[in-house]
């Protein structure tokens, strides 16, 4: 989970322009100002990075960072 | 020379100079908005919105919309008749109309527009690839002029979408606007400047519910019943054409790339689809193009399907484009369908 988390952080702030520091497990795409595009292009980028299928609607602006690491985790080991 | 196969699997190897003696070369570039401007605050009147969030999620603070009574083929011609003035011509054998919004649902709208721009004999037809008609359009002048069919092509993206919207989906009706942008195409060699190529081109009709007009064809005449008010008008799944554009508009783009040995730092202009800033910033971050190289007019004419393109680039070529720079173009639409296609701007005056 960890060396997907940390991806993850690296692609929001790459990627979205987050200042790293500004990035815990817990922050909510809410506390990033994510709007719906935003997590659309998120989904996008999961897809590219870990080759993983992030259903429209799975992830909402009031989920964390540490939840979507999981479900990229969870998806990944299914797949 | 050895014989070489031109298949689709595999590295692109290109065709034998034989074969490719004829290139389509852009001679002249014409664009036309309908006068009238509606601007975000104007549709906030009426529709549960507001400028900023239309800004933030589109990029788009105004568009054009045509009069009462002004159709698809009135706009195209007017780009039309300043494309042939930008080259110098009194007209094409071949007339192309790429639109979402034809004048009616039969005939085609180019054989009027050839007529009413003095060229009653050319070869005219329309191209239906929405969003991409104009990508589609460029490749098939292409190969007109490539195959002889023709030795000049007029090719026109022209639309009326404020014709097709359904005044109280805020969903689309935010997004698009009327205009239309032509080029002249005439023959010449590969190596001109102004030839484009090489092309991309795809399609995936698995969704083809994305993005539509329900009503009003084969499928829905051929069934019982009265349509739905609403399935008279365009509709747009935009959360998943936002994540298909983005993948589809990257991949052809690179393809193009590819077969043009082109590296994203050799891209003097990127001129996408004038769709959505988001979409557009979200795959020019992907190739490695900076954002001070995109060409970006939908904050002005909103998104204007098949004249999306021709429109971002006569305004372009009016202000930054010169001679030799490398150009890339990139569209994804309905169907859905995506192209890209790329050239060297060639010296000519946009009008």
């Amino acid at each position: 989970m960890d060396t997907v988390y940390y991806k993850l952080v690296a692609m929001i702030a790459n990627g979205f322009g987050v200042p790293e520091d500004q990035i815990t497990p817990e922050t909510t795409f809410e506390d990033l100002e994510f709007d719906s595009l935003a997590l659309v292009e998120l989904a996008v980028s999961v897809k590219e990075e870990f080759g993983v299928e992030i259903e429209e609607g799975t992830v909402t602006a009031q989920d964390t960072l540490a939840r979507v690491a999981e479900l990229i985790d969870i998806t990944g080991v299914k797949a | 020379m050895s014989a070489r196969k031109c298949a689709r699997q595999g590295p692109y190897v290109s065709p034998p100079e034989t074969v490719l003696a004829r290139a389509a070369i852009l001679a002249g570039l014409g664009s036309w908005v309908p006068p009238e401007i509606v601007t975000n605050d104007d549709l906030a009147r009426t529709l549960d919105t507001s400028d900023e969030w239309i800004r933030r999620r589109t990029g788009i603070r105004q568009r054009h919309i045509a009069d009462a009574g002004v159709a698809t083929s009135d706009l195209a011609v007017e780009a039309g008749r300043r494309a042939l003035k930008s080259a110098g011509v009194s007209g094409a054998d071949t007339v192309v109309v790429a639109t979402t919004t034809p004048d009616r649902p039969c005939p085609a709208t180019a054989p009027d527009v050839a007529t009413r721009l003095g060229m009653a004999d050319a070869a005219a037809f329309d191209i239906a690839a929405v969003c991409s008609g104009f990508l589609y359009g460029l490749a098939v002048s292409a190969g007109f002029i490539a195959a002889g069919i023709a030795d000049s092509v007029l090719l026109i993206g022209a639309e009326t979408y404020s014709t097709i919207l359904s005044p109280v989906d805020r969903t689309t009706r935010v997004l698009f606007g009327d205009g239309a942008g032509a080029v002249v195409l005439r023959a010449g060699a590969v190596g001109e400047p102004g030839a484009v190529g090489p092309f991309d081109l795809g399609s995936d009709g698995s969704g083809s519910d994305l993005i539509m007009i329900p009503a009003g064809g084969s499928r829905q005449r051929s069934a019982p019943g009265v349509p739905a008010d609403q399935d008279r008008y365009f509709q747009m799944d935009g959360g998943a054409v936002f994540r298909h554009a983005v993948a589809r508009m990257t991949a052809s783009a690179r393809a193009v790339m590819r077969r043009a040995g082109w590296a994203a730092d050799d891209i003097d202009f990127f001129v996408p689809h004038q769709a959505n800033v988001r979409i557009i910033d979200a795959v020019a971050s992907r190739l490695r193009i900076p954002q001070a190289r995109c060409v970006l007019n939908l904050d002005r004419v909103g998104n204007t399907a098949a004249a999306s393109i021709p429109l971002a680039l006569a305004e372009a070529a009016a202000a930054d484009l010169r001679l030799g720079q490398r150009v890339l173009l990139t569209a994804f639409g309905g169907g859905l369908s995506w192209g890209s296609a790329a050239l060297r701007w060639p010296d000519i005056t946009p009008y």
